[in-house]
């Protein structure tokens, strides 16, 4: 017998244990690879990407209240840009961008409204909640890097990502708690989701000074009364202090402060406050400045834009000479009547909402957007705070502006508050022009506000202007004085613009 | 029968044999030096990547936290970052956790007596006039300030630890000095955080180690929520 021996078999052994070692280490460097990868390519990638869906959503939902400046009713301007209304919240979306679709934002904006201000007033401001989601594409089997130590997650904490299930929804619901909102509701391919949510606020204007004028500055008046002071309407009506340190209400006569936006300042009277120019001078003919002077303060005033347009509802266009069928609902600035005129020059007369039960007049408030010059009579009965808007020019014979309100009275204790005229800024290098003169008649008084940061205002005296004014050019002649009222301050004129005040991500 | 004779002569003499252990042996030497190279190689490349994902981390928690905070505040030595951030969940032992409940309530945290309804949802927003204009405010105490949560960063040995209400996480861990450093810089009209985190890799070339520098991510995150003075 021949014995035949072959050693074919172990070197296939060998082989083989070699092809299998190598495969683990294959596998090993293809599991690592492909973890980090899937982190670094996807995971951090959608991460960052489902942020500024939610970002981009939000965007476009602040937008979208940005229009709702003067608006009442926030349908009037949402639905017709696609907003689905239920009850005060309306909701868009998806709205989807990205590589092939991959990212998507739905956005929710809510009205609400907080009491602010004084006199206390109900305004709106708007709660916008988007959620951003961005598809994470590739292998949905590969899990996440949590690779720290044995009881430490890493990523997991972090991204919350729903390979299967949108957690999110299985935990939260509807995220406040509503019932029936929890469900397991499944997703076509993994994603990360994230959801921020910003509060838009209104921006008021202010007055934050007596006289504030972005261009050059004559007063006050070189007349005997020329004179520039202040008082507290809380106290009731003005009487002049300034000179007698003595008096209970002194210090509130020396904030007639007057703000210059250029170098151009030339004084008449006495001015009880504080003067700022923009590289000035002090130049006084007559008075004294008791007040600091800072010659090196730059300031810009906010233009002002119409808050009426031709598409917007809840105007009244009828014109009328006399206001008198005014309802309960106008009882704050933020639910004002509306109305809308061409001109304004034939006289008005502008009377309180009286509840028919009690036969007493309520605090009621009006405003008025005039698309032409504004002049004549007109006559704001008590109780009655009005807005006056106007893109032409303003002309105030005194004896014929009647504010029939008295200061010291609550809720707005401001007389001067109660009549409120806005010169809506015109095409960039025009100006408008505003003159207040005395008349014939026996008033030479003004009480009333003027906020228009591209006039020129002309006063001619004898006059007594009680209030604030924001101005391009002021130009006091003669025997004028004003008096700046200090609750103005206090006042929460008009709505200009929302602005982000809250940015918060819920990182559930 | 006749035995049949094998004559095998292709047998090694003693020096081939030891001139093919020793081709053998060098050619094994060798894997096994290649092997162990490429081992560590492998360690080295893997602990760079994981890492390098640890760094993206931190930055992407403490960016998280810094664009909500009202405040941050930093300090160098000990190295630590405090982000001051609104309340805007209600947690177990808030004084409006046990709110009436108008749904089914969320699954609430495990330990919390009594197990407020309203545990773990959202709040709704407070706002209110100051002097620098309106503000916005989710939760606030009988006083009207606000109520806040403080979210630290520290470093402890190789670890950057994040602790939220009294609850630490930890980050990142690394036996390769892992090192942030953070700059708070509050300027006229915002704040930002510039984050910077280096590590040590493990690379061994030509005897000396790898420079720490080249490992640097860099990071700034803005304070979307910032408080303006009040």
């Amino acid at each position: 017998m021949q014995l035949e021996r072959t050693n074919t078999g172990s070197t296939i052994l060998c082989a083989l244990c070699t092809i299998l070692i190598i495969s683990v280490i294959g596998a090993n460097v293809l599991l690592n690879c492909t973890t980090r990868y899937n982190v670094s390519a996807k995971q951090v990638k959608g991460w960052k990407e489902a942020l500024y869906a939610a970002e981009g959503g939000g965007d476009i939902a602040f937008s979208e209240v940005r229009k709702l400046v003067g608006v009442l009713d926030p349908s009037t301007v949402l639905s017709p840009d696609g907003w689905t209304k239920t009850g005060s919240s309306y909701s868009n979306g998806p709205y989807t961008f990205g590589q092939n679709n991959s990212l998507s934002a739905n956005v929710t904006v809510d009205q609400l409204s907080a009491t602010l201000g004084t006199p206390p007033s109900s305004w709106p401001y708007f709660r916008i909640r988007s959620q951003g989601t961005a598809t994470l594409l590739g292998l949905p089997r590969v899990g996440m890097d949590d690779r720290m130590d044995s009881v430490t997650k890493g990523d997991s904490l972090l991204r919350k990502i729903d390979f299967k299930y949108d957690h999110f929804k299985a935990k939260y619901g509807d995220g406040d708690g509503t019932a029936g909102t929890q469900a397991i509701q499944t997703v076509t391919k993994p994603q990360i989701t994230r959801r921020i949510e910003t509060i838009a606020v209104p921006q008021f204007l202010t007055f934050t000074a007596a006289l504030e004028a972005t261009g050059s500055f004559y007063g006050p008046g070189t007349g005997n009364g020329g004179l520039i002071d202040s008082y507290d309407s809380k106290h009731g009506a003005y009487t002049f202090v300034a000179n007698n340190p003595s008096a209970p209400y002194y210090g509130d006569s020396r904030n007639g402060n007057v703000s210059v936006g250029t170098s151009v300042f030339q004084g008449g009277g006495n001015i009880y406050g504080n003067v700022t120019t923009n590289g000035g001078t002090l130049s006084l003919k007559k008075g004294l400045v008791y007040g600091t002077i800072d010659n090196s303060v730059p300031f810009t005033v906010a233009p002002l834009a119409n808050p009426w347009s031709p598409t917007a509802s809840g105007w009244d266009a009828t014109s009328p000479t006399t206001i008198t069928s005014l309802t309960s609902s106008a009882n704050s600035q933020a639910t004002s009547a509306q109305y809308v005129y061409s001109s304004l020059t034939s006289g008005i007369t502008i009377n309180p909402y009286v509840d028919p039960s009690t036969g007493v007049a309520q605090e009621t408030y009006v405003k008025i957007v005039v698309n032409g010059d504004v002049g004549g009579t007109i006559t704001i009965n008590n109780h009655v705070n009005a807005q006056i808007y106007f893109t032409g020019n303003l002309s105030i014979n005194t004896p014929l502006v009647v504010n029939s309100n008295v200061d010291g009275v609550a809720p707005n204790v401001s007389r001067a508050g109660h009549l409120q005229f806005y010169g809506i800024s015109p095409a960039a290098g025009s100006t408008q022009a505003v003159s207040i003169t005395p008349g014939g008649g026996s008033n030479k008084q003004l009480y009333a506000t003027i906020y228009a940061p591209n006039a020129n205002v002309t006063v001619n005296g004898p006059t007594d202007i009680y209030g604030a004014l924001v101005t391009h050019d002021f130009y006091e002649n003669g025997n004028t004085s004003f008096h700046y009222d200090k609750q103005i301050a206090q006042l929460l004129l008009a709505v200009t613009d929302y602005r982000i005040a809250s940015y918060i991500e819920d990182v559930r | 029968m006749k035995r049949s004779q094998i004559n095998n002569t292709k047998g090694f003499t003693l020096g081939e044999t030891m001139v093919a252990m020793g081709i053998a042996s060098f050619m094994l030497l060798a894997i096994i030096t290649a092997s162990i190279a490429l081992q560590k190689s492998f360690n080295a490349v893997d602990n760079f990547f994981a890492t390098q994902i640890q760094q993206i981390r931190i930055i992407e928690y403490l960016n998280r936290d810094v664009k909500r905070s009202y405040a941050v505040t930093s300090t160098g030595s000990p190295q630590k970052v405090t982000c001051t951030i609104p309340n805007y969940i209600i947690q177990c032992g808030d004084p409006d956790a046990n709110a009436t409940c108008t749904g089914t309530p969320p699954m609430p945290p495990s330990g919390c007596t009594p197990p407020g309804c309203n545990i773990g949802t959202r709040r709704n927003p407070t706002v209110k006039l100051s002097a620098n204009g309106v503000s916005v405010d989710y939760a606030l105490d009988a006083g009207g300030s606000p109520i806040t949560t403080a979210v630290d960063y520290s470093i402890n040995n190789q670890s950057i630890l994040r602790t939220e209400n009294g609850r630490l996480t930890t980050i990142a861990s690394s036996t390769d000095n892992l090192l942030p450093s953070w700059l708070d810089v509050d300027v006229s009209n915002t704040e930002y955080l510039s984050t910077s985190i280096t590590f040590l890799p493990i690379f061994i070339s030509g005897g000396a180690t790898a420079e720490r520098s080249g490992t640097t991510l860099f990071s700034t995150a803005y304070l979307r929520n910032l408080r303006r003075g009040n």
